[in-house]
């Protein structure tokens, strides 16, 4: 090998030998990973990560159609009479909440009276026989 | 692998249901001289990365990221641009290697409790000695080879980059001054540089 006193080119082009023969003595084992990750950039030719709403056009025409359907038939469907009773028992729902959320009913529950209930009750049964 | 291949097949359908026969022929056409260039740039490419990071996962795993992203975003550049995008998009990856590093770093030096744990283990394969005789070329070889990896080692990026990237790779100099993302007079700049330390420091070494 000759000294670097050479003029810039030949220390260039000596570098570059240098350096090329390092590059050849690449271990088999690097060669290899290199090759496999060759192989696999090659296979993803294509395959660019696309944006998340360009992922609706992949899929099938039919599931798409169903979930339009479903998804208007959902949105604009009318109340119907048999449905009322859904909605009363919302509304009786709400009163359920209410009275337990009361606090004139937990001490109610609290203070709770028995005898004078059943008495209550017994008054109450009495008056819708003499009634009738 | 069978991730792609199955990427790769709706790619393929596509082609096929536009009845369009010579698109998937010239996908094909692609891939083969997309895997022509890489094969003939992997190495060097290996080795650049290595001399920056130092580390020899490191660089394969540079590497494979820099052909998985041109092979998803550029392939269906014009082959004459693959190359200054590879090295671009290389040069990206070593870059956020090493800042990640850096940060690493920081954070580790805070940890009262550190351990070699972050070492790998030499592999006893590697570090055993060849059984075949050295001979005297060999040896020069070997000692050239190191003495400029480690003045390359202590050069700053940047005109480490523009050295190999000339000097190994061969790119002229509007290819490197695209593949580093600079203009061209500043490659010449840090190539110069790059040249005065080489010699500077290897003055005396027998290239």
């Amino acid at each position: 090998m000759r000294p670097v006193t050479s003029p810039l080119t030949e220390f260039e082009r000596n570098a570059r030998a240098v350096l090329e023969d390092s590059v050849a003595r690449v271990d088999g084992r690097t060669r290899s990973r290199l090759n496999q990750a060759r192989q696999l950039a090659v296979e993803a030719v294509g395959t660019r990560h696309r944006p998340w709403w360009r992922a609706f056009a992949l899929m099938p025409a039919g599931a798409v159609a169903a979930a339009l359907v479903l998804a208007v038939m959902l949105w604009h469907r009318e109340p119907t009479a048999h449905e009322s009773p859904l909605l009363e028992g919302r509304v009786t729902g709400v009163e359920d909440m209410d009275l337990l959320a009361d606090a004139d009913g937990l001490d109610l529950v609290e203070g709770w009276d028995g005898p004078f209930y059943e008495w209550a009750a017994d008054q109450t049964d009495t008056n819708v026989q003499s009634d009738s | 692998m069978p991730e792609f291949a199955t990427l790769a097949s709706p790619y393929s359908m596509l082609a096929a249901s536009h009845g369009d026969v010579d698109l998937t022929d010239e996908a094909k056409t692609r891939s083969r001289a997309l895997n022509q260039f890489l094969a003939g740039v992997e190495l060097k490419a290996f080795k650049i990365a290595q001399t920056a990071l130092r580390h020899e996962d490191d660089a394969l795993d540079a590497v494979q990221d820099a052909m998985l992203q041109l092979a998803r975003a550029y392939a269906h550049r014009p082959a004459q641009e693959w190359k200054p995008l590879f090295y671009r998009i290389l040069e990206n990856r070593i870059r956020d290697m090493q800042r990640r590093r850096t940060v690493r770093g920081r954070v580790i030096a805070w940890l009262p409790f550190r351990g070699e744990e972050d070492e790998d283990e030499p592999d006893p394969i590697a570090q055993a000695p060849s059984p075949e005789p050295q001979p005297m070329r060999r040896l020069e070889l070997d000692q050239a080879v190191g003495a400029l990896e480690r003045a390359l080692g202590e050069l700053p990026r940047r005109q480490q980059q523009a050295f190999l990237l000339r000097t190994l790779e061969g790119l002229d100099v509007a290819a490197t001054a695209a593949a580093m993302g600079c203009s061209e007079g500043s490659v010449k700049t840090h190539y110069f540089r790059a040249l005065q330390a080489l010699r500077a420091q290897l003055g005396d070494f027998y290239l």
